[in-house]
Parts: structure tokens; sequence; C-alpha cells
């Protein structure tokens, strides 16, 4: 008996074929959005979790801003004296902290006999001290780290191509590094840094281009330069730590800033009166990323499921017409010996067909389509460059999506099918016989 | 078991319409022995309709009793009296009533449908009654493919499947032309034969002759049983 409604009600839709391609368009659309919306969301944040979790868990970055619950850092003052640098080592829960300077650069030369080669401008330099490598999980693929106070430097695979794929700066390679003073200093490559596919904090600064040592570079770069300070002191914008374990990054948190804010130290003496002290933790970025991530999802579904619903209006608009178009054959089965539950069911299983073939339809072309949207969001990336162009989104699908889309589908066949179904269902034979 | 396969008495039903009630039967008591071929005839508005209905167990009486096959249908609920339409009444309509979509053969089957059984059983029993209009060779159509002579012996054929006892024809011929028409009613009559009460309900004149008996309606009474 249902199988007998069930095929009448498919036997309907293939007599009505383009009204009812139609309306299966309205649902597959929107469950393949919700698909292809939950799983590109659902890449991107898997992509930024699996960059960010590879740097380490117990770092962090200390400097100045605007404290509170959604600390955000500045990257103008220059606070933190080398001083600083060795208390903090000192505190309980501290690992190991560097410094970190940014030394911008005008161009990098090279001389090779009588040949001179210059690089665009525009690379910048990071003084810090050999732990800098510890704190974000970088390698070294040849050579060896700078030594404090030696005119050496390390490079990234990038920089060491910098005058050309066919001329890359070999270990043992002198360069000169002109600094945007116009100073120009003469540098050892000793170490070219592994590529790391990884997202780092570092990274996000910037390109990973050079690390120097702080002595001879930083130091006499900065003291020519800074009139806010009264002594002549090396201090930097920004230090980098890494807390004993992830169980005492809070402690770490808590040490240097009370450290920091407490007379004893000489970065509360520089410190602008408005700012605060800062201290970012790893874990707390990963916390901040994944509120920005399911903010941008909760909105992208949320448009997702506007189109479900415009599928799903789809779906009773058509049902009424096809009821009121058929209400003298609706008439004519009850004369012939239809209960009212035979009308109700015969409606409801055509659209809880639609809905279903709709919601499965969605979800094979969503997850075809997703591949797409993540193959595209990638190349965006590549040409973004920078910070993100390490590494590329992986699909992942978020499979609970794939249960809801295709059960939306089908109670959205039931809910938009059940009053015009009630419709027919309700009808007066008599009157509907009568019906032109 | 009574004489009668429809026994009527003091059947009343009113139609509520605004504030005015409207009397389309009033106190009709009507006795129709198994196996009579009527025609219940009447200008519009005579109450005919509303009578057939009534007998069709398409609607229910305001008040006084009907008893269609044995069964008292002022009492039964909307699906017990859509399981007696089905299993005692064949209807024949004027416009045919076929389903467009569905082919010739399962129109047929249509009525077996809603009362169940195996499609087999289905299938053989539309067969024999598609052979049984002249029809074997149109199983397959539609009814748009088919001429209005066609249809209606399509639609007999339907009205027969659930085997009543009481074919109910509302204007059978309205839409044919006169030629066709005979056949059709020379096929109710064939059917009458056979045993089955039929029940006419017409304006033409030229149908009281296959009947033997005729009930003229008059504002909601029956004026006239010849």
């Amino acid at each position: 008996m249902i199988r007998d409604i069930l095929v009448m009600g498919l036997d309907t839709m293939k007599s009505y074929k383009i009204r009812t391609f139609l309306t299966l368009i309205g649902v597959i659309i929107g469950v393949a959005s919700v698909i292809m919306v939950t799983t590109a969301g659902n890449s991107v944040s898997s992509f930024i979790a699996e960059q960010w979790n590879l740097f380490n868990p117990t770092g962090m970055v200390i400097g100045t801003g605007t404290g509170g619950a959604t600390p955000q850092l500045s990257i103008r003052s220059v606070v933190f004296t080398t001083n600083d640098v060795e208390n903090i080592q000192h505190l309980p829960s501290i690992k190991i902290v560097a410094p970190l300077g940014i030394v911008p650069l005008n161009k990098i030369l090279k001389r090779d006999g009588f040949l001179k080669w210059e690089s665009r401008p525009g690379e910048a330099m990071y003084a810090s001290t050999p732990a800098l490598l510890e704190i974000l999980n970088l390698e070294l693929s040849e050579g060896k780290m700078f030594e404090e106070g030696k005119n050496e430097v390390v490079i990234s695979k990038n920089v060491a191509e910098v005058f050309g794929k066919d001329k890359p700066l070999k270990i043992g390679d002198t360069i000169y590094l002109r600094r945007v003073d116009g100073k120009t200093l003469e540098a050892k490559v000793v170490g070219i840094l592994k590529e790391s596919s990884t997202l780092s904090m570092f990274n996000t600064l910037s390109t990973p281009g050079i690390i120097c040592p702080t002595k001879p570079y930083y130091s006499s770069y900065f003291g020519s330069n800074v009139g806010t300070l009264l002594k002549r002191v090396v201090a930097y914008t920004v230090l980098l730590a890494e807390a004993t374990d992830t169980k005492h990054v809070e402690d770490a948190q808590n040490q240097i800033l009370k450290y920091l804010d407490g007379t004893g130290s000489d970065a509360s003496q520089y410190k602008d009166q408005n700012s605060d002290f800062v201290v970012i933790t790893q874990q707390y970025i990963l916390v901040r990323i994944d509120q920005v991530m399911s903010v941008i999802r909760t909105y992208i579904t949320a448009i997702a499921l506007i189109s479900l619903l415009i599928g799903a209006i789809g779906i009773a608009n058509i049902m009424f017409a096809t009821v009121t178009e058929r209400t003298r054959e609706i008439g004519t089965m009850m004369a012939i010996g239809a209960k009212r539950r035979d009308i109700l069911q015969l409606f409801l299983y055509q659209s809880m067909i639609i809905g279903f073939i709709g919601g499965l339809t969605g979800c094979i072309l969503g997850a075809s389509g997703s591949w797409f949207v993540v193959d595209l969001l990638n190349k965006n990336i590549q040409n973004l460059g920078g910070a993100f162009s390490a590494g590329s989104i992986k699909l992942t699908y978020a499979p609970e999506w794939f249960l809801i889309a295709s059960i939306v589908g089908i109670l959205i066949g039931i809910v938009a099918g059940v009053l015009p179904a009630r419709k027919a269902a309700k009808m007066d034979p008599v009157v509907a016989l009568r019906y032109e | 078991m009574s004489e009668y396969v429809i026994d009527i008495d003091s059947l009343t039903k009113i139609y509520k319409t605004g504030k005015t009630d409207f009397k389309a039967l009033n106190n009709v008591n009507l006795k129709i022995r198994k196996g009579d071929f009527v025609a219940i005839m009447g200008p519009s508005g005579s109450g005919k309709s509303t009578l057939m209905n009534i007998i069709g167990c398409l609607d229910r009486p305001t008040s006084g009793t009907i008893i269609v096959d044995g069964e008292n249908i002022s009492t039964v609920s909307d699906n017990q009296l859509a399981e007696i339409r089905g299993k005692k009444i064949g209807f024949i309509f004027q416009k045919f009533n076929l389903m467009p979509t569905m082919s010739a053969l399962k129109n047929i089957a249509l009525p077996m449908v809603f009362l169940g059984g195996t499609k087999a059983d289905r299938d053989r029993r539309a067969a024999d009654l598609l052979a049984k209009v002249g029809l074997t060779n149109w199983a397959t159509h539609r009814p748009s493919e088919l001429s209005g002579g066609q249809q209606q012996r399509i639609a007999i054929a339907r009205a027969l499947s659930n085997n009543p006892s009481i074919i109910l024809a509302d204007e059978p011929t309205g839409n044919l032309d006169t030629k066709t028409g005979e056949q059709i009613m020379e096929l109710l009559v064939a059917l009458n034969q056979e045993g089955k009460t039929i029940l006419l309900v017409t304006h033409a004149n030229a149908l009281k002759r296959f009947s033997n008996r005729v009930i003229n309606m008059l504002d909601g009474e029956v004026s006239e049983d010849t």
C-alpha cells in the first residue's frame, strides 16, 4: 500500500519533469552550499590550527600595547633591555627567552671579483640570540648558528636565492647589508634555515629573511637612532619566550607581567604611560583564531541555511500549486475509495522524495564543489604570498554536516509538504469533484 | 439481507450558506431494488446531485437514514465511508475523471490500490476489465491519447474494478456524441443485465428508455416515481 502510493508519487513526478527538476535544483543548491561552506570553513580552520600547533605550544610574545581580556600588541615602542631579557630568563617558569629587534634593510649586496649584485629593497632582518631558533622551532639545513658579536648571519632559503636561483648564496659567502640609515655592514653567511612549511609567529611578522646577532648589527643601529631613551641603551620592541611546559604557560605569563610591572625592570621605566605590558601566548592566539573562525563560519553557514530555506519555500510553493491544480483528481481518488490518509501520503511522499533526492545530490555536488573551493583558496593564498605562502589547505570534510544536510533535505521536504498535503487531504470530495 | 440495495428513509440535507439554510433534500423516502436500472432526473437545483452524492457515500445526510448495501452510512467515520465507497460504489463521471498521468491499465487498477491486495492480482483484474470494455490494445496509453468514448470505457472498467454492487453514473454521455453515447449506454445495460444496480443521473430524456424506473426530482423532493 505505502509502496504503491510511493510509486504513484514517483510516477506523477516523472510526468511533471521540468517542475520536479526546478524544485530539486532549489534543494540541491541549498544543501550543496551548506556542504561547501562548512567544508571550506573546516578546511581553513584545521589548516590554521595545524600550522599554529606545529609551533611551540609553550611559546609567547612579550610586548607593549593594550592589556585586558583581549590584549593587543603594538610594535611601536622599544622598551625591553638586555637586562630585562636576562631577568626574565631567570624566572622559574621560563625555559628560554630571546629578544627580537627589527633591522630594516635597504638592500643586500654581493661582490664577486668585479661583478656586483644588488637585491631589490624591502628585506627585513631580525636581530636576536641563538635561542630564537629553539623558540620558533626553526632548524638549519646546513651550516651553524651565528655567534654573538661576530659579523655572521643565518639566512632563509628565499634569501639564499635573492640573486637568482642559479646564483644561490652559499655557506661562507660574504654579503653586505645596507641598512635604511645608509650604513653598510659586512656579514658572513654561516647557516641556511631549513624550509619550514609551518606558519609560525615569526612568519606572521614578516617573511623570515635574515637572522643576525644583536651585536654588532642591532645595537649600533639602535643606539644611534632612539631619542626617547634617556640613556643610550640597547632595547627591543618584542621578546619571545617559552615556558618550561604547557602546564606552566599561565604561570610564566603571570611571572613575566609581575616582573615587568614591578620597579625592578628597565622596561617599566621606558614604557609609555598609556600602554600596558602584554604577554600573548600561543594558546591565547589559538583560542582567538578559533573564535574568529567560528564567527565567520556561523555567518556563512547562516547564509547557506537561508538558501536551504529558499529551497523549502520552493517545494511548498510548487506543492500548493500542484494540489490546487489536481483538485478534481483528488476528488476522483476520494470517490473511488482513497482515504484522507492516502491523499496525505501521496503528496507528502512527493515532497519527501524531492527533499531526499535533493539532499543526496546536494551532498555529492557539495563534496565535489568543496574540492574546487579549497583549490581556489589555495591558489589565492599562493597569490597573496607572505606569511601564508608556506603549505596549502587540505580538503577537510565536516562529516557531521553531510548527515545534517541530508536529514535537513528530507525534513525540508516533509515540513514544506505538510501544509499542501493537508490541504489536499482535507478537501471535501463533493466540492473537489466539482472543481474546474 | 434486505431486497433493497438502497434504502432511504426521511432523508434531509441542509446546506448552510451564510445565515440562510438551503434545504437541498427534503424528507426523501426511496427504496431501490438490487438489479434496478434507475434514472434520476430533474432540473438543476432539484436535489438530484445531492441525492447522488449521499447515495455515493461522498456526503452525509443532515437527518434521516440511508442504508447502502446493508451499511448505514449516516453514522460511519470518514475512513469507513471511503472504504464503503471503494467497495460498494462504482463512479462514472460526465468528464471521465481519469488520472492524466496514469496509463489506462493503472487507472483501472487505482481503486484496488486503495483497498490493498497484491499488484499481480490487481494487474490481472485490470487487464480482464480492459478486455471487457474492448480496449486491450490501449493498456499503456494515457487518457489524453484516447477518444472520449474510449476514456469513458476506461472509466467504466475502473468503476467495476472492486466489483461494486452499485454503479453511479452522472451524465455519462454528457461529453460524448450521440452514437458514442448510445454505445456507452449499451455497455451500462449489459452491466445491469449482469446484476449490477445502476443509478443514472441525467437531464437527457432520451436516456429514460434504458432504465426500468424513472425518479423525477423537484425542489428537493421526489415528484414522480415510475
